[in-house]
């Protein structure tokens, strides 16, 4: 695998399991066992009721792009070879939002309402980041 | 003698600019001097220094952190100092704390200071700062977003909801930019732009353009603040603070439930305006700092000068730009005056004094009574709305 230039995901002790699920090619979703709430990003202990019996429930994967902007330009040198990015925040039917990227698409096919789903890049052998594409009719 | 209420009686502030050669003590003591000479008090009265904590400035932070300010100026009679970061609301914290050593009787006036230099820091190293600092290194970073970026997204979904246009948003910047065309103390000073200058710049983030995103400067500006009783034995130059109200919404944008911060405006103004005994139709300006032209028309939505959705209409009429009839942000906001990092709240407090007294020159808002000001830190993280006003009740 070429050397991976952009910057990681500062993984914790409390987000290891999603990231420990990306490599899986699996989209894991923090859940709390004490009040049911689907949690995201993870943390170390429930938001709502600061529960710490927390587990991990596996995501469809599939999403709606609630917000996009495809940037141009402006982006640290690492990504310039990436332009044009597209930029989402996707909502999961799990009740979660997510900040991504959507990929296997063209900047002006993408709007508001959009049906994506998940799709996984090991970007280096430790890492492997969640993004999103179409799906395909 | 009662030690209650905040009032402003003295400012200092140079002009935005990119200047290197300016080093950042030399803008804060032109500033801290300009606004002791202001208020025309003698600088042993000042016994505390609240600075505004200058954002990717971690040798001015030391300094100002640990008491450099009161040591460098011979302020005799200063009984404490502190640092106050909450990004670009760090001003709005410098006045909650001043406020507290006036009312417990430490200090009768309190300097709050800013200063900035980005000019000498390389641009990619400012792009990684406003795409860290404020914004989620496990969740967002990773995705190349920038702050424009960040920005981009929720503008793209303000007119999705709103139906609101892209020629009407280009509108709120050009409104802005003609405020700091008539401002000494703009970065855009004598440099009005165009409707189609803001359609015709590069697409950085969709849908914002260059013209609307922001040109990172240097500057910094002072207050000299004290109590109410004070203040008003000081003459014209005071301007009181009537009320205050605040919200928090989120560290990071995509955690945010109230997306265009409408909840966040609408519940800090009222209570700032409560307070004040005032209505919103009583303030003869409204000054929004939120750095992107979105929040300069949900925050009015917010307010309830009109109804949601209906913003961005207001500032394409022209009704918000000079000569409008619903003046806003004459400051500029930092798209219209550059981007001094926290220090952009400073200059939003600085220009609402020079308005309320009559100062403000060729941008001066008719018969200005009263005035509504929003700050905000991070990545629009909270809301935290102030009614000033010429008299103190």
């Amino acid at each position: 695998m070429s050397e991976y230039n952009k910057p990681l995901p500062e993984i914790q002790p409390y987000s290891k399991g999603f990231w420990d699920g990306t490599r899986q090619h699996k989209l894991l979703i923090q859940h709390c066992n004490s009040c049911d709430a689907n949690i995201f990003y993870p943390r170390r202990d429930c938001p709502k009721c600061w529960s710490q019996d927390l587990g991990w429930i596996e995501a469809s994967g599939k999403a709606e792009v609630y917000t996009y902007s495809v940037t141009l330009e402006g982006v640290e040198e690492m990504f310039v070879e990436d332009l044009p990015i597209i930029l989402a925040w996707i909502d999961l039917p799990e009740g979660i939002r997510m900040h991504t990227n959507l990929v296997e698409c063209e900047p002006e096919d993408v709007h508001i309402g959009m049906e994506v789903e998940v799709v996984f890049r090991d970007v280096t052998d430790e890492v492997t980041l969640p993004f999103f594409r179409p799906v395909k009719k | 003698m009662s030690k209650r209420g905040l009032a402003i009686v003295g400012i200092g502030e140079v002009p935005t600019s990119r200047d290197p050669e300016r080093t950042r003590w030399d803008i804060l003591l032109d500033v801290c001097m300009e606004a002791v000479r202001d208020a025309g008090i003698d600088k042993n009265q000042i016994g505390a220094v609240i600075s505004n904590n200058p954002m990717a400035q971690p040798s001015m932070q030391n300094d100002m952190s640990l008491g450099k300010i009161p040591e460098v100026m011979g302020l005799e009679g200063c009984r404490d100092i502190a640092i106050c970061n909450a990004g670009g609301a760090s001003t709005t914290n410098c006045l909650r704390l001043a406020e507290q050593h006036i009312e417990s009787g430490q200090a009768d006036f309190v300097l709050v200071p800013h200063t900035t230099i980005q000019s000498d820091i390389p641009a990619q190293q400012l792009i990684n700062f406003f795409a860290t600092a404020p914004l989620d290194k496990q969740f967002e970073y990773p995705y190349g977003v920038t702050f424009n970026g960040s920005m981009g997204l929720i503008t793209q979904r303000y007119m999705y909801e709103t139906g609101a246009t892209e020629e009407q948003l280009a509108a709120v910047t050009v409104a802005l930019r003609a405020w700091g065309a008539l401002d000494p103390l703009s970065i855009f000073y004598g440099k009005p732009i165009t409707l189609e200058d803001v359609m015709n710049s590069r697409m950085i983030s969709t849908p914002l353009k260059a013209k609307e995103c922001n040109l990172l400067a240097d500057g910094g500006g002072a207050m000299l603040v004290t109590s109410h009783d004070i203040a008003r034995e000081m003459g014209e130059k005071a301007v009181y603070k009537r009320g205050h109200g605040t919200r928090f919404m989120s560290a990071t944008p995509f955690m945010r439930e109230d997306v265009f911060h409408r909840k966040a405006y609408r519940e800090s103004s009222q209570d700032a305006l409560e307070q004040s005994g005032l209505s919103i139709h009583d303030m003869d300006l409204r000054q929004i700092y939120g750095a992107y032209p979105y929040t300069q028309c949900s925050a009015l939505e917010g307010y309830g000068v009109c109804e949601e959705g209906q913003g961005a209409s207001l500032w394409a009429d022209g009704r918000c730009g000079p000569g409008g009839d619903l003046p806003c942000t004459t400051m500029g906001d930092a798209t219209g005056r550059g981007h001094t990092g926290s220090g952009v709240s400073m200059a939003f407090y600085l220009d609402t004094v020079r308005q309320l007294r009559g100062q403000a020159g060729e941008r001066q808002v008719a018969n200005c009574e009263n005035a509504i000001l929003t700050t905000s830190g991070g990545s629009v993280m909270n809301t935290c709305t102030t009614v000033f006003g010429r008299s103190p009740q």
